[in-house]
């Protein structure tokens, strides 16, 4: 890690209230982005080996465990408990569960199943909020654009139209359900909802609960499908691999039960997929933001199963991760801190940029100011520092009454929030690409179906801040009310794993080695083994299963 | 290096680091009680914590908890419950008869022994007992706010003598407030908007191109 000005001397040039100047800086924002982003540079792609994307860029982590080995075979689900159901969908988040109550609310037989416990996500962690375009100085339309050019107009059109129009329905539908929003004032008929800003946006349309509105809304959505009658959820069940039938169909999943340590075979007419992202792989040794399960698990099921996927290599970096304390490394500081006025300030004691631009703009000159030398170091820790004592001061009460979790986490990394500024370094936050899918989540895999994170097309290259709520609850709905229609649904003759057979096959034409497996279900510091923890193969030179598991 | 223990486990831990993280860093495997892993939010890592030359055990979030020398940890298993208090936000017609509504669904919460357990459980230090109370007497968004930062984690709900599952009546009371009365004037105009027609997207505006 390059050098940086050492705290203590980069503090003495910091004070509560100053106003710093910005360094004079005449770099375009697409230079910035090809000279600092992660996703740029020599070791950013490889191409892939194997499956429908063989040929195209992939990060080169994530390529390894789409290029991997399935975790089972054959011999290792011969006899296991067969259940079925009409749409399985796999993932306890926010699109999971908005999948799971459209599907039942459409009469079908539901289960969801989750590796860990429902709500147990990435949504239950968001804290800056949802967008939809409800403010008279704002439209559909420009929610549109916006999405579009911050994506860098990577995303599709037609995806992006169906989100941003049904932005205001999705509103509505959280409300039905119980949840509730920040407002300007406090009269709950007739008052006007609290709008906040995002970077990279033309109006205020973030929509929010505080700033821990995922919290908000996962148990709000949590609680929902744990009464729904028509749901079963699953804990503790990890999806290892995909059922297909003989005509390459999806036609369920393989789980394991955490509990019984066991297979379970459900055999589905529609599956929906909505894992998440891939924080927790620490693609290029980033820290992340992301949930203990974001491992990848559908991206790498999808894609075996003969999914196409798209922007493999484009990631979001989060700029505002925490630097220090080390052991808090990567926790979020959220949008809203920069929202709300926060600025970043180098070891110089300079601004380097306008903190409302884009993600990846405001992260890669972060990078940039490390990598060159006006980073600041701590404790081996390097970063630049977030002015929220300055908002305090400029904004009485604001940390008290808006920015909640920053004063909690400012707690927990044992500074005053209102005197000392955070170091904060981007995190690994949000994977833009994934699976590619129609209006209605279906990917080219018949009785395959995938909403949020695990999906690519709609945040293009980049996403904005409050997308991500709105992403996967207006495809979450429609993912799951196309899963519950019997639209063409051809039950499966038989189920099974060929398709692993043939990924075998092309694995082994390809060079690559067949003992490296996925998904990884759980970080490498979890120190979980599935050949182990199941019993599989002779298992022998595997370490003893003990800990919480 | 700190010496603690965790589920009759010895381990050693650098200070500074949460019980979650010493547990993992000590090379043990962590596939359970466990989420957020450090934001608070989720609250999968429950935990009871005895602290040296203490008697006292008290319940809190392990990814929360920095290791202290001589702790004791136990994690907490979740549980399924044999009854739940079950609900249709839908069928809730009259607002006028909440507060029945209310004790219908919770039969319990009347029933409030004042033991204020749940208000030691609770790892967020939220006054559960008096949003319990609160709803009981009608005072809704006063006791709706009460459960603002709570993270479902149950351990109230595992401390009450009179299974009142409290933070779920905190749901259930925030669910009501939100459905029933939230009407936001901007959001409704412009789902009216919307669904008459007056909010189309132009896909070839100039907006929507990339820039030459």
């Amino acid at each position: 890690m390059p050098a940086g000005i050492p705290y203590e001397e980069a503090r003495t040039r910091y004070q509560v209230g100053g106003q710093p100047r910005m360094r004079a800086d005449d770099a375009s924002v697409a230079e910035l982005l090809r000279a600092w982003h992660p996703d740029h540079g020599a070791g950013a792609r490889v191409a892939l080996a194997v499956g429908v994307n063989r040929g195209e860029p992939c990060q080169p982590d994530l390529a390894r465990h789409l290029q991997a080995n399935a975790l089972i075979d054959d011999v290792d689900i011969a006899g296991a408990q067969l259940t079925t159901t009409d749409v399985l969908v796999i993932g306890g988040g926010g699109g999971g569960c908005a999948a799971a109550l459209t599907a039942a609310g459409e009469g079908a037989r539901v289960i969801l199943a989750t590796k860990l416990r429902l709500g147990d996500s990435n949504t239950v962690m968001a804290e800056g909020g949802i967008q939809a375009a409800i403010g008279d100085d704002d439209s559909p339309q420009r929610h549109f654009e916006d999405t579009l050019r911050a994506g860098h107009f990577r995303g599709e059109p037609e995806l992006v139209a169906r989100m941003v129009m049904e932005g205001p329905d999705v509103i509505r539908w959280l409300i039905r359900l119980g949840m509730m929003f920040d407002q300007e004032e406090g009269q709950l008929m007739g008052g006007n909802l609290l709008r906040k800003k995002p970077g990279g946006a033309t109006a205020a349309r973030i929509l929010s609960y505080r700033d821990y509105t995922g919290l908000e809304m996962m148990r709000v959505l949590r609680e929902a499908v744990d009464l729904a009658p028509g749901i079963e959820v699953w804990n503790r069940c990890a999806a290892v691999e995909l059922l297909s039938d003989e005509r390459g169909r999806c036609a369920g999943a393989v789980l394991y039960n955490m509990e019984w340590r066991s297979f379970v075979l459900v055999r589905a007419r529609a599956v929906v997929l909505a894992t998440g992202g891939a924080g927790r792989l620490h693609l290029n040794a980033f820290p992340t933001s992301n949930h203990y399960g974001a491992t990848a698990d559908g991206l790498v099921l999808a894609y075996r199963l003969g999914a196409r996927m798209r922007d493999l290599d484009s990631f979001q970096y989060h700029p505002t991760g925490i630097a220090h304390p080390p052991h808090l490394a990567g926790a979020l500081i959220s949008e809203a801190a920069r929202s709300a006025g926060a600025k970043l300030l180098n070891g110089e004691g300079e601004r380097f940029i306008d903190e409302l631009q884009p993600r990846d703009v405001v992260a890669s000159a972060i990078l940039r100011e490390c990598a060159q030398g006006r980073g600041i170091a701590r404790d081996g820790q390097l970063g630049v520092l977030l002015d929220i004592p300055t908002l305090e001061r400029e904004n009485p009460g604001i940390l008290a009454k808006r920015l909640v979790t920053v004063r909690h986490l400012a707690h927990k990394c044992g500074i005053d929030a209102t005197q000392e500024p955070f170091l904060v370094y981007p995190t690994l936050h949000y994977q833009n690409g994934g699976a590619e899918v129609d209006v209605h989540g279906a990917t080219a895999v018949p009785g395959l179906f995938c909403a949020g994170e695990v999906t690519g097309g709609i945040h293009g290259r980049n996403r904005l801040m409050g997308n991500a709520l709105l992403d996967i609850l207006s495809m979450g709905r429609r993912a799951g009310a196309k899963a519950a229609s019997r639209d063409g649904a051809v039950p499966a003759i038989r189920a099974g794993i060929g398709h692993v057979h043939a990924w075998q096959r092309e694995l082994t034409a390809a060079g690559l080695p067949l003992d490296a497996r996925a998904p990884l279900l759980f970080p490498d510091y979890a120190h979980f083994d599935l050949q182990a923890d199941a019993g599989l193969g002779s298992g022998a030179h595997a370490r003893v299963v003990g800990g919480l598991r | 290096m700190l010496h603690l223990t965790i589920e009759g486990r010895e381990v050693e831990a650098r200070g500074g680091c949460s019980i979650l993280q010493a547990y993992v860093q000590a090379g043990e495997t962590l596939v359970e009680g466990v989420g957020c892993m450090g934001q608070g939010v989720c609250g999968s890592c429950r935990v009871m914590v005895r602290l040296s030359g203490e008697k006292e055990v008290r319940t809190a979030l392990a990814c929360e908890t920095l290791v202290q020398e001589g702790m004791q940890v136990a994690f907490l298993d979740y549980f399924t419950e044999a009854t739940r208090h079950t609900y249709d936000l839908e069928d809730i017609g009259d607002s006028w008869q909440v507060l029945r509504t209310i004790t219908d669904v919770f039969p319990e919460a009347p029933h409030c022994r004042h033991c204020s357990g749940c208000d030691r459980a609770c790892p967020k230090d939220l006054e559960v007992q008096r949003g319990v109370n609160l709803a009981v007497e009608g005072k809704l968004a006063e006791a709706s706010h009460v459960f603002d930062e709570c993270v479902m984690c149950n351990l109230c709900t595992l401390a009450c003598p009179e299974s009142i599952r409290p933070n779920h009546l905190g749901l259930f009371v925030r669910r009501i407030v939100a459905s029933q009365a939230l009407r936001p004037a901007n959001l409704m105009l412009r789902l009216r908007q919307v669904e008459n027609g007056e909010m189309t997207i132009d896909f070839d505006a100039p907006g929507a191109r990339p820039p030459a």
